[in-house]
């Protein structure tokens, strides 16, 4: 094939994934978008979660647990609760486990006592932008210890669909670029405008710092 | 609605470019926090010697922040004031700029600094414009010159974000041959979206 062929080939897909990458990302762009701005600006009162969260707080009797491990009476304890969540914080002592099982809009400290056979639960759940900011930033990442792995699937779910979205983000900037160099002459006005976003993000990253 | 399109495809071409490096930023700063392990090993934090020195003449009775910034200033540093601890002996606080993260440990008797240091490299540096200003100390946030800034270029990078995918919709809806394949990419992402967020939000006991 031609190297004229193959550029021209390249071209079109470039565009025709462009737009349909755009496409399927869109909602996502979106929530991430919204949610983001939530998060920067924490005093916009319509968006308000904290004050408006359901606290409850329960003592319920958990069965079989004298016989278990640590690990496996977490387990036991949120089969028996019907939990599900990123299970995070946890702390091992002779007779109790304390750890938190979360999601987007909703947070639960428990507390295990293995020899009365007791869980102690503290609930928190939010409203809708609570679950909002949520979904911006649950990852399942342990900041202490990042070499664990998320707990729960659809935390890795949720976390492979987020690398996706980024991944495409960056496809949609370069294809973007791509196509800029092919416009001919309307290339330089796009080189002055793609200079000066570049030029801030670099001062940014990694010149800054020096100053 | 036609008579629009030159001028919306100019708009989504050329804010395009603009907010493209700042929208890299965010994307490939997402990869970061979500592979915080994977990061470590190739971009390891690298500790610079510890600095440690006398300090003349701060005011310890104003604000912590004003105190904090008064320090930085006899230091000759600079940056965003993240939080200060304060106790009877010693008043501390890390400061940032993107890619490097300075402490400074101040004994509030004998005005005696220890300033430790780390340069974290660009992948984090982008996860901290990431995270700014962000939803933690709200009422301290924005101290520096480069959050200020960064706090608008943010917002603008959103709402351009929000401009470009309302204007590709647009664009797309007049590309005739697009259309039908671009019905099935909408209706692909929507499916995606609602099962995902069904399992986040209401997931299976």
């Amino acid at each position: 094939m031609k190297p004229a062929l193959i550029t021209k080939n390249l071209s079109y897909w470039n565009r025709k994934l462009h737009i349909h990458l755009g496409l399927v990302l869109l909602l996502f762009i979106w929530l991430f978008s919204l949610s983001g701005l939530i998060l920067n600006h924490g005093g916009w009162e319509f968006t308000s979660f904290w004050e408006q969260r359901k606290e409850t707080k329960t003592v319920t009797a958990v069965a079989g647990l004298a016989t278990l491990d640590s690990a496996a009476t977490i387990g036991a304890v949120m089969q028996q609760l019907h939990l599900t969540g990123e299970v995070s914080q946890v702390t091992f002592a002779a007779d109790s486990v304390d750890f938190r099982v979360a999601a987007p809009g909703r947070v639960s400290d428990l507390h295990v006592d293995k020899k009365r056979g007791v869980c102690f639960q503290k609930q928190l759940l939010y409203n809708g932008w609570g679950k909002l900011r949520g979904l911006h930033t649950f990852n399942g990442a342990n900041k202490e210890h990042p070499a664990l792995q998320p707990t729960w699937m659809v935390t890795q779910i949720w976390r492979l669909s987020m690398d996706g979205i980024a991944l495409g983000l960056v496809f949609l900037c370069l294809s973007s670029w791509v196509m800029w160099y092919k416009l001919g002459k309307q290339r330089a006005w796009g080189a002055g405008v793609l200079a000066m976003g570049l030029a801030g993000a670099i001062y940014l990253v990694l010149l800054l710092k020096m100053f | 609605m036609k008579k629009y399109y030159p001028l919306v495809r100019q708009l989504h071409l050329y804010l395009g470019l603009f907010i493209s490096p700042f929208i890299l930023i965010f994307s490939l700063s997402a990869l970061v926090f979500n592979h915080v392990d994977y990061i470590n090993q190739v971009s390891p934090i690298k500790k610079l010697p510890d600095i440690k020195t006398r300090l003349q003449r701060i005011p310890y009775d104003t604000t912590d922040l004003a105190t904090a910034k008064a320090i930085l200033r006899t230091l000759n540093l600079d940056g965003e004031v993240d939080f200060i601890s304060k106790d009877d002996d010693h008043i501390s606080f890390p400061v940032h700029k993107p890619g490097l993260l300075t402490k400074i440990r101040v004994d509030t008797h004998t005005d005696s600094v220890v300033i430790t240091r780390q340069e974290v490299g660009p992948l984090r540096a982008m996860t901290y414009l990431h995270a700014m200003p962000g939803q933690h100390n709200a009422k301290m946030r924005g101290n520096s010159g480069f959050i200020k800034v960064w706090r608008v270029l943010a917002d603008t990078a959103v709402y351009l974000i929000l401009f470009l995918s309302v204007s590709g919709v647009f664009l797309w809806w007049f590309l005739k041959v697009e259309r039908t394949l671009g019905v099935y990419a909408l209706l692909t992402g929507a499916f995606l979206f609602i099962g995902l967020l069904l399992l986040l939000l209401y997931p299976f006991p």
